[in-house]
């Protein structure tokens, strides 16, 4: 089970890192920290994994959303 | 995204969503030392909802209701109470952050003493914080 999650955990930081689109990286960034919010779940550490949910999935994507929504394209100028 | 276009549905969820969200965070506050949670992650599930509110209603609105000014004050004043209690601790039970308030049974919330206060004092300064990031980064394009 927890080697399942790190595998698709390790797909979405490669994903993340792969897209050009910066809004489709930083949904997948918020996708893999809800996976390791799951693995600090299920090996016994649910305070970290409320604070790495809450930070990772929460208040980090809504930031990066925000600073992309202020910046542009190069292609576009 | 234009500016100004804003969906109904995300309006009325966030606006439904937001005291609960409030609610939990003050939950793990209160009840840090007894579940998992505590004053960081209370914090931060606290400035999360407070963004949802700017993301549905707007800054402006939340702005009224939540001024710069009065968030960076707290967010300072907390720091000062917390240190403040360390060192009441420090003078009456001769340590820094020492407990001064007897201990109850530990089924109930104030059984801790201070940790309590001091879960308290630290959510509201890790919410104002996450606030106050949140304002300066819509604040800096603006102008």
């Amino acid at each position: 089970m927890i080697i399942f999650i790190l595998i698709l955990t390790i797909i979405m930081a490669i994903f993340a890192l792969q897209f050009k689109n910066l809004l489709n990286a930083v949904i997948v960034l918020a996708v893999f920290s809800l996976l390791l919010s799951l693995i600090f779940y299920l090996l016994h550490a649910p305070d970290v994994a409320i604070a790495e949910a809450a930070v990772g999935a929460g208040v980090a994507t809504t930031l990066f959303v925000v600073v992309i929504g202020k910046t542009k394209r190069k292609e576009n100028e | 995204m234009e500016k100004g276009e804003r969906s109904e549905i995300v309006s009325i969820i966030s606006r439904k969503l937001v005291p609960y969200i409030l609610l939990f965070g003050l939950y793990l506050i209160s009840y840090g030392h007894l579940s998992p949670g505590g004053g960081f992650q209370g914090g931060v599930v606290l400035g999360a909802g407070i963004i949802l509110l700017c993301l549905s209603h707007g800054i402006f609105l939340t702005e009224k209701k939540f001024p710069l000014e009065k968030i960076a004050f707290l967010e300072a004043f907390m720091i000062t109470i917390f240190i403040l209690l360390g060192i009441v601790g420090l003078i009456i039970a001769k340590s820094f952050l020492g407990n001064i308030f007897p201990l109850k049974k530990i089924e109930e919330v104030p059984t801790a003493g201070f940790v309590f206060l001091l879960n308290l004092v630290i959510g509201l300064k890790v919410g104002a914080g996450i606030i106050l990031i949140f304002y300066s980064l819509c604040e800096r394009s603006e102008k």
